[in-house]
């Protein structure tokens, strides 16, 4: 099964991504990490093949956990989470840094799993 | 079903790869200057003129161009002029993805077809504010992008009431707030009963009950559900040129007397009649 690790401030939302995660049969979570900084530590120890990523959250933003990573892990892949769907500065952005692709809220969970099995 | 942007719509689907929405956005970079470098290209301002105005931007938050006229570089014509000339020299995401070959004009069409119809659904319907303001069109935009989360996202039949502007937010069992920025500055809250809030986290958790769920989870559902709404509201606010910039959510337990609407500040409260008999408001207090 692949490994996903999700990194998000809100309890419901990583409710939700697990719930629609474990269901697949095909991924399996292996965390929850609450911001940036912890996302760094738990990607170590886990060793996570997929990220799930916030790009809001307070303390170590999504975009900044994601510029380390993609220094420190170049296997991981990255998927950065977000309400704001493809706006601005920040979508282009986490292109840029190398987010595989952006999962929209409000979820679908065939969207979601969908772009994970893309990996 | 999320509002987006078409770069996004084409990646989710999988018409195209990050790696050459990447090169299309690099692509982009290249030919869409910025509005300071298309000046000086025009020859009305130099590059010195250029940093003097963005030393003045940290301390006025003022966008580059109507700062450029507030310090006599440029004229209001000539802001216009160089508008112009950015809007037509835009090269669109779309267009970047031809021009590498990972799109047909073709495809692209159809693409974009298909990604009107997909937003339609986003569009703003009417709503009636009571007071006219500046943003009013943003205030719509917002009550109407909440009443289609609450149908899309909660699940939940409800009839809108008549917006008011009260002066003292009526008690609630919880609140969940959100501060907007940038173009504007308003707090976006949602006010919900306790049956109202299991509601909410049955539908955010996709669980049939939530009995047995934390308070903390119980309130997150709710937060969550701002998150949702206020970031789909700054994607389409920026779609039409307004920058709203979003923090994340706060818990609010307002005291039995209500929670007074700060001086300089107007709410606007839209009541929202749930088909089991229950009251949500939704409330933006503006910044005057």
């Amino acid at each position: 099964m692949v490994k996903v690790l999700i990194v998000d401030d809100s309890l419901s939302v990583a409710r939700q991504l697990e719930k629609i995660i474990s269901e697949s049969g095909d991924f399996s979570c292996v965390g929850h990490a609450k911001n940036g900084a912890e996302a760094i530590k738990m990607n170590h120890i886990e060793d996570p093949e997929i990220i799930c990523m916030d790009m809001n959250m307070p303390g170590m933003d999504g975009l900044t956990a994601l510029r380390t990573l993609s220094v420190m892990d170049k296997e991981v892949k990255v998927v950065m989470v977000t309400s704001l769907g493809g706006v601005g500065e920040k979508f282009t952005e986490a292109i840029k840094l190398g987010a595989k692709n952006v999962i929209s809220k409000p979820f679908d969970a065939e969207t979601v799993l969908r772009i994970l099995r893309e990996l | 079903m999320a509002v987006q942007f078409f770069g996004q719509f084409l990646m989710e689907r999988g018409i195209v790869t990050g790696t050459a929405l990447r090169d299309a956005i690099q692509l982009q970079e290249k030919n869409n200057i910025k509005l300071g470098e298309t000046a000086v290209a025009m020859g009305l301002i130099t590059l010195a003129d250029i940093q003097r105005a963005h030393n003045a931007q940290l301390s006025k938050d003022m966008k580059l161009g109507d700062l450029l006229v507030e310090m006599g570089l440029l004229t209001l014509i000539q802001l216009d002029d160089i508008i112009t000339r950015q809007k037509n020299n835009h090269l669109h995401i779309g267009e970047a993805l031809v021009q590498l070959g990972v799109l047909t004009a073709d495809t692209l069409r159809q693409h974009l077809d298909a990604f009107k119809t997909d937003q339609a659904r986003y569009i703003s319907s009417g709503i009636e504010l009571p007071v006219i303001s500046a943003n009013s069109a943003i205030w719509e935009m917002t009550a109407d992008l909440t009443f289609k989360m609450i149908t899309r996202v909660l699940n939940l039949q409800f009839h809108a009431g008549t917006c008011t502007t009260p002066t003292v937010l009526s008690p609630n069992f919880m609140m969940a707030a959100m501060d907007l920025s940038g173009d504007v500055s308003a707090r976006y809250l949602i006010s919900v009963s306790q049956e109202l809030q299991k509601s909410i986290a049955r539908a955010i958790l996709g669980e049939a009950s939530v009995d047995d769920e934390p308070a903390e989870v119980l309130e997150d559902t709710v937060m969550e559900f701002v998150n949702v709404v206020c970031g789909n509201v700054a994607a389409k606010a920026s779609q039409t040129g307004v920058i709203l910039n979003i923090n994340p959510p706060v818990a609010l337990h307002p005291p039995a007397h209500g929670l007074a609407v700060p001086d300089g500040h107007t709410a606007l409260c839209f009541p929202i009649h749930t088909g089991s008999g229950e009251l949500m408001e939704m409330i933006l207090i503006i910044k005057e």
